[in-house]
């Protein structure tokens, strides 16, 4: 493989060579330089071994192993059809599963988009105040999320200061936030949010930033209004930024474990259960081949939900 | 749009109400209730203790919440890990942003397939069973290395395409081999975002709790964030607030300290190289 990927890098190279020396030298330069570049090649094949065994083998394998009977109390491990998604289908915990952590995945990915891009526009300009501010909002991400999931949890708490807060208007709220099914991903889902913010705005600088001044300037000439200004040339000229955080905050929802498992570890009921808190708990009870199958329908939720909207955000780039 | 005085104090005074209660609260309500004694704490209030219990909540953190020996740990855990994955991704990004042909393009798109398909955990336990490393600290880093090596290539790579090839030329015609191009040449150019890269990574994985629930599951080996947990769940009978918000405290304490000093560099680095690639 590694010759053949070498013999076709160096066909345009052997030409350029001949456009930058005509004549002189070429045939003293040439067989070095195709050594060099065969060589180069080889410096990706560490990452390629580490990434393919400990990235791909496990993808590939997955999908055997889902739809196997293995278990810590088995030796042997046989193909078994569907019933790892059948058993967790008729104990009602699948499609539970997948609305809990979908639901969480759009509440966090808004949020989370919503404050940057505000954020972001307050902060836009490098002045010392703003660096300070950026500096400042940028903290949450350096916790872990596990760490965010008991301040919050602290935050939340029928006792915490947001209900001390609210009781200022309505006297003795004592709403147990993470406690009622009505409110507790949502809660669970803005912990998340709030955890990454901090990057999310500084990407978000980055792509207003990104956009020229002159634009800027010869729109309010023209006798745009600043939301126009924004909706028609920021708005287009940020789609980069767009598909970048509304991927990756999506995605990294999709895998949402931590702040649950600090906060209400799954409950109450099955009401924040998301896809890994019920990986954790299928793995707990030794059924291998069910925790397998549930990290098989996370994969197949990223791969359907992912492409379409990379996709998709994309055609709209300018 | 237009920056008037007004408009500017109206601005920094509304960020500032909205830092003091996005993050100012959040921090101020781990910290004061970790000096609290333990009925104080539970009314979860932000007012300063009545009475201070600080040494002995931490003392109770760090001693039974195995703190400087979970510290150790994780950094055992992440600095070979950033190490190598920097070396070795760019490394590989050097040989994608050089070549032209379609099999390393398909290649590139597959190691840097993780930035978006999420690793495949149980899949993992099997294979590391196979190898004999399940539970072992160094099989923990393998995996963190291969399932986190896709954005630094990804990003580097990118680097280098936009990089003018000249340099590395002219020292081969110099005489140097490929090794001290890469050490000489493309390392120190590539160190803004080698640097970037590492913050995030470093970032990811001195949090990671998941992955490490299920391939570090001894004591021994208990990162920060595993010994957080099992202290935060040890007691049965009730939260102890002020003790596990004195472990959430030391816990975040490593990477705050960090950001104090490389803050500048860290969020002018994510700023100017988030979206370049």
């Amino acid at each position: 493989m590694t010759s053949a990927v070498g013999r076709r890098l160096d066909s345009p190279r052997r030409s350029d060579s001949k456009v930058e020396m005509p004549g002189t030298g070429a045939p003293v330069n040439r067989p070095r330089r195709r050594r060099r570049s065969a060589t180069v090649l080889w410096f990706s094949l560490p990452s390629i071994v580490l990434v393919g065994v400990f990235f791909v083998v496990p993808l590939v394998i997955n999908l055997p192993l889902a739809f196997s009977n293995w278990t810590s109390y088995s030796s042997t491990i046989t193909l078994d059809g569907w019933a790892n998604f059948q058993s967790l289908i008729e104990q009602g915990y699948l499609f539970s599963a997948i609305r809990v952590t979908l639901v969480y995945s759009v509440i966090a990915m808004l949020v989370q988009n919503i404050v940057s891009l505000t954020l972001a526009a307050a902060m836009q300009d490098a002045t010392r105040t703003n660096n300070f501010f950026r500096a400042v909002f940028f903290l949450p991400v350096l916790l872990s999320p596990l760490a965010a999931g008991y301040i919050w949890r602290g935050i939340l708490d029928p006792q915490g200061p947001l209900n001390s807060v609210i009781s200022v208007v309505i006297p003795g709220f004592d709403w147990a936030w993470l406690g009622e099914t009505s409110t507790a991903l949502v809660s669970v889902a803005f912990v998340d949010a709030w955890k990454w913010i901090g990057l999310t705005t500084l990407v978000y600088i980055a792509g207003l930033n990104g956009v020229p001044r002159e634009l800027l300037e010869a729109a309010v000439i023209d006798g745009a209004s600043p939301w126009t200004v924004f909706w028609k040339v920021v708005f287009p000229l940020l789609a980069p930024a767009f598909t970048f955080n509304i991927v990756i905050t999506l995605i990294g929802a999709f895998n949402a474990y931590d702040v649950i498992a600090a906060t209400t570890g799954g409950g109450p009921g099955n009401s924040t259960q998301s896809i890994n808190i019920l990986l954790r708990a299928q793995y707990g009870l030794g059924d291998f081949g069910t925790a397998s199958a549930l990290g098989l329908t996370i994969t197949v939720l990223v791969v359907v939900a992912a492409i379409p909207l990379v996709w998709w955000l994309r055609r709209r780039e300018v | 749009m237009r920056n008037t005085r007004d408009t500017v104090a109206l601005r920094y005074g509304l960020l500032t109400l909205f830092a003091m209660a996005w993050v100012g609260v959040p921090i101020w309500l781990v910290i004061v209730n970790s000096f609290k004694t333990a009925g104080e704490a539970a009314r979860l209030s932000l007012a300063l203790p009545s009475s201070w219990a600080a040494a002995e909540n931490y003392r109770t953190a760090i001693v039974d919440g195995d703190y400087f020996h979970a510290l150790l740990n994780s950094l055992i855990i992440a600095v070979p890990t950033i190490l190598v994955v920097v070396l070795v991704g760019a490394a590989a990004a050097w040989a994608f942003g050089r070549s032209t042909s379609r099999v390393m393009q398909g290649v590139f798109y597959v190691v840097t397939l993780s930035i978006l398909i999420p690793p495949s955990l149980i899949p993992t336990i099997y294979l590391l069973r196979d190898i004999s490393l399940q539970g072992t600290t160094f099989g923990y880093i393998l995996v963190l290395i291969g399932t986190r090596m896709g954005i630094l290539v990804f990003l580097a790579t990118g680097f280098i395409r936009n990089m003018p090839v000249d340099l590395e030329n002219a020292a081969a015609i110099d005489g140097a081999n490929s090794i001290q191009v890469f050490v000489r040449i493309i390392l120190p150019l590539l160190s803004p975002v080698l640097f970037v890269g590492s913050i995030i990574l470093f970032i990811g994985v001195w949090s990671d709790f998941f992955f490490a629930t299920f391939l570090i599951p001894s004591q021994d080996q208990h990162t920060l964030p595993l010994a957080l947990y099992s202290f935060a769940t040890s007691s049965v009978s009730s939260f102890r607030w002020n003790l596990v918000f004195a472990h959430v405290v030391l816990t975040s304490l490593p990477l705050l300290v960090a950001f104090v000093f490389l803050q500048k560099r860290v969020i002018g680095g994510l700023t100017e190289g988030a979206l370049k690639g």
